[in-house]
């Protein structure tokens, strides 16, 4: 008897599925597809092509893909190959809280290229991805200047807090924070630009707003204290560095993908303004697709002119974790981590570690998120290449997934067992 | 006073065009654009970062782009890195007689920061004009028998060398190319096979015979020198050029780009004589991370057991250039052009030239066309990813459409020596 299984049918979004086919005539080609409609009502799809072993079985645990969006053995390619039916279209759940990704798993009985409305599929499993766990809270917050959700684990607590700070494209990205939180983490995701009554454009970066989000956090009855940590993406991860490097609070700081000096606009601290290294728009590199690479245009950190841009990371009182996508088209991040990590060494600061992703582009993200190649930004005309080779960067989001939450989880609760 | 000139502005598209700005200030970065607007209303644009020399000049022969488009140096950058706004758009001339494609040339001071368009004022433009005719060449509609198509003839008395041109499953009739051959001295037939008028509305088989009585008809007209004919073809109708080839002796130049050495897709019928189509593994279809879908595996699997696909190309009287692009994501192309060559060495031939293009993809077009990175088939597909890097594969554009004539010549125009 046909039968399409996919375990567990209800999951986190970061967990994996196990997909299993079963009944099928033996060496039968077929063809899975999943696919999936965000909160807008956009469509994703992808599809593969199996062939059934002599027992008429698929395990997407062991059988390759030999076709289609993937090839070879990847027991969530159908995830994470989904791809937009509009081009340059990110995946990203809005409410985080009340309803999951549906995403819908079809068996065919053949290769199936196109998609008709005549042919039905052999089998149907529906699959929903959730973003947070049961009991985590979300509180809105409004507190001085501080503007963001909080997202709490169940229990008593205390835990340990952390800020989640994503690019400076504004609005409020709060999914890897729900995420986080499931996994036993208070976590602010907060915003910092266009979003609620915060500035429209970002024209300076004032630490102080991001050291009021800390001391919020600490002064939480079920946040422990004496430090945070900051998980951070993007601009983010150059305000996280920056954090770091100035803000006693923050004794744990997840960098992926930033700049290790202040670029672009001003950041300002009390009485301390250091000015930016600017990016030359001439330099940027218009990819095939449309989608602009902007990975030339940022001024170099080395060059002397650009010293006093260059964030002091050895005057950073906690660890820090570079994460580093060698395929990044947004910015050379590799090169930018290694330079904080020479400039930690050479001060003797052993407080610092990189991971370098062969093949991960700048978006690196909780797993199984569909690979974003390139997409539109708020603000601008045309699509920011991001970068990334899919099945690389899926492995690279699994990998350093786990390496976030055991970084967390070493250098965080420490500082519970010194009490 | 800025000045922003182009030399020639009105020219053929294969001719290449000296861009230069002047009166700058010393050292100033400028932005480039240029925009073209196709016969559908479709939008092409491109753009380039220059920085002015001590004197205020920008000269496209002599600097590199900082960024934009392409960077380094690239006389002709400006038209063949021109991107439609809608990702799955071909541009292709329809008409080619009465007008020609008008290239927008604007040039601003670059105050481009990490946003959007270009916050200065227009400081210069000009407009191109890429014609795909030469002044004199004629174009007569073709409806002779069965045969539907276009015959572009030089202009001149006398007679000149016959080629007959074929485009792949696109369909329909593609003039541009044959017009521009004809421009270059070849009484050129532009030869729709399906999806045109009267001709089948879908592919389901193909019949040498009618490509037979496109040859016997060139042969026969008054401006066409004999005796052999060449064709130029790219990808299905590089299948059929193949074939037309391996059966036909009048074929003494023939032209392959990027095309299968067997039948694909549908049987070839010559005289009873049916070429059944090579199996192929339909789930080697793969799909890149854009969505564009490449058929370049299909065949991996297919071996021996295909032999009654092959042709029998070594019984051709003529002479091959095949012409390959490396990157080609549509047809494996490099493996197609191997497969061929070992067929006529293991019959002891060797009337063949490889012309192989790192990074050039499917769509190898006349020189200074953009790349066509995908499309869509209608009825077939609606994204096909044919390949190819933007630089390498204008590149390679260049170099091949000279090959080409200077092949065709060779095999084409009998010399004095030859007649002795």
């Amino acid at each position: 008897m046909l039968q399409l299984t996919a375990t567990p049918a209800s999951a986190l979004a970061d967990d994996p599925v196990h997909i299993r086919v079963t009944g099928l005539p033996p060496f039968q080609v077929v063809t899975l597809k999943a696919s999936l409609k965000d909160e807008k009502g956009n469509l994703f799809q992808s599809k593969a092509f199996y062939k059934a072993n002599g027992a008429g079985q698929v395990d997407l645990e062991q059988t390759p893909a030999l076709g289609g969006d993937y090839v070879g053995v990847h027991p969530m390619g159908l995830f994470w190959s989904l791809k937009p039916e509009k081009a340059f279209q990110r995946l990203l759940k809005q409410d985080v809280m009340h309803s999951p990704f549906w995403v819908t798993l079809d068996l065919y009985d053949s290769i199936c290229f196109h998609d008709s409305p005549t042919v039905q599929p052999w089998a149907s499993q529906m699959v929903q991805r959730w973003f947070s766990g049961p009991g985590v809270q979300r509180k809105q917050i409004r507190e001085g200047r501080v503007r963001g959700a909080l997202f709490l684990p169940p229990g008593e607590g205390p835990f340990p807090g952390v800020i989640d700070l994503f690019g400076g494209f504004g609005n409020l990205i709060e999914f890897r924070a729900s995420l986080l939180a499931t996994r036993g983490f208070a976590v602010l995701a907060l915003a910092y630009v266009a979003y609620e009554d915060l500035p429209d454009k970002l024209l300076e970066v004032d630490l102080e707003y991001f050291e009021e989000a800390a001391n919020l956090l600490l002064a939480h009855p079920k946040i422990q204290k004496p430090g945070i940590g900051v998980i951070s993406l993007s601009k983010g991860a150059e305000i996280a560095l920056a954090m770091a490097c100035y803000l006693k609070q923050v004794v744990a700081t997840i960098c992926i993908n930033g700049f290790n000096a202040v670029s672009n606009v001003p950041l300002r601290y009390r009485d301390l303004v250091v000015t930016p290294i600017r990016s030359g728009g001439e330099r940027m590199q218009v990819h095939i697709s449309g989608a602009v690479c902007y990975r030339h245009c940022h001024g170099d950190p080395r060059d002397q002119l650009n010293r006093q841009s260059v964030l002091p990371v050895e005057n950073a009182q906690g660890w820090i974790l570079f994460i580093v996508g060698e395929d990044d088209e947004c910015i050379n991040s590799k090169a930018y981590a290694e330079q904080a990590m020479d400039q930690l060494q050479s001060h003797g600061r052993s407080c610092g570690r990189i991971l370098v992703y062969p093949g991960a582009g700048h978006l690196i993200e909780p797993p199984y998120a569909p690979l974003c190649f390139a997409s539109w930004v708020r603000g601008f005309s045309w699509p920011f290449l991001w970068g990334g080779v899919p099945a690389a960067h899926a492995a690279a989001e699994e990998h350093a997934w786990g390496e976030i939450q055991k970084f967390f989880r070493q250098h965080l609760i420490q500082t519970r067992c010194k009490l | 006073m800025i000045q922003l000139t182009a030399t020639p502005v009105t020219a053929l598209v294969d001719e290449p065009v000296h861009i230069r700005a002047t009166g700058l200030t010393p050292f100033q970065v400028v932005s480039l654009q240029a925009s073209l607007k196709d016969e559908k209303g479709n939008m092409f644009y491109s753009r380039a970062y220059y920085r002015a020399n001590e004197i205020g000049e920008v000269d496209l022969e002599h600097d590199s782009s900082l960024g934009g488009d392409y960077v380094g140096r690239h006389p002709m950058g400006l038209i063949w890195s021109l991107k439609p706004e809608n990702l799955l758009t071909r541009l292709m001339k329809k008409d080619v007689m009465n007008s020609p494609f008008q290239v927008h040339l604007k040039l601003y001071d670059s105050d481009v920061l990490l946003d959007n368009k270009p916050t200065t004022a227009l400081k210069a433009s000009l407009t191109l004009e890429r014609w795909y005719v030469a002044p004199g060449v004629t174009r007569i509609l073709v409806q002779e028998g069965r045969l539907r198509g276009a015959l572009f003839l030089p202009p001149g008395e006398g007679r000149f060398p016959g080629v007959i041109d074929l485009f792949g499953a696109v369909g329909g009739l593609i003039e541009f190319r044959a017009s521009l051959l004809a421009s270059h001295g070849f009484a050129s037939l532009a030869l729709a096979y399906y999806g045109y008028e009267d001709l089948p509305p879908r592919l389901e088989i193909i019949d040498l015979e009618y490509f037979e009585e496109a040859v016997n008809f060139l042969l026969r007209h008054p401006k066409v020198c004999g005796p052999g004919i060449g064709v130029v073809s790219i990808c299905k109708g590089a299948e059929i050029g193949l074939s037309m080839a391996a059966h036909l002796k009048q074929i003494t130049a023939t032209v392959l780009i990027n095309g299968p050495t067997f039948t694909v897709g549908i049987p070839q019928v010559y005289r009873g004589h049916i070429y059944q189509p090579a199996p192929f593994s339909a789930q080697l279809v793969t799909i890149n991370s854009l969505g564009l879908v490449e058929l370049n595996h299909l065949f991996e699997e297919t071996g021996a057991e295909a032999s009654q696909s092959f042709f029998p190309i070594e019984k051709a009287q003529g002479h091959f250039l095949f012409i390959v692009g490396e990157e080609d994501k549509n047809i494996n192309s490099k493996r197609n052009a191997a497969l061929a060559i070992e067929q006529l060495r293991r019959n002891g031939k060797n009337n063949w030239t490889l012309l192989s293009y790192p990074g050039a993809g499917h769509l190898i077009e006349p020189p200074y066309s953009p790349l066509c990175l995908a499309s869509g088939i209608r009825t077939i597909c609606s994204a096909f990813h044919w390949g190819g890097e933007v630089i390498p594969h204008a590149a390679a554009q260049e170099h091949a459409w000279k090959e080409i004539q200077k092949f065709l010549r060779k095999h084409l125009i009998p010399t004095a020596t030859s007649k002795l």
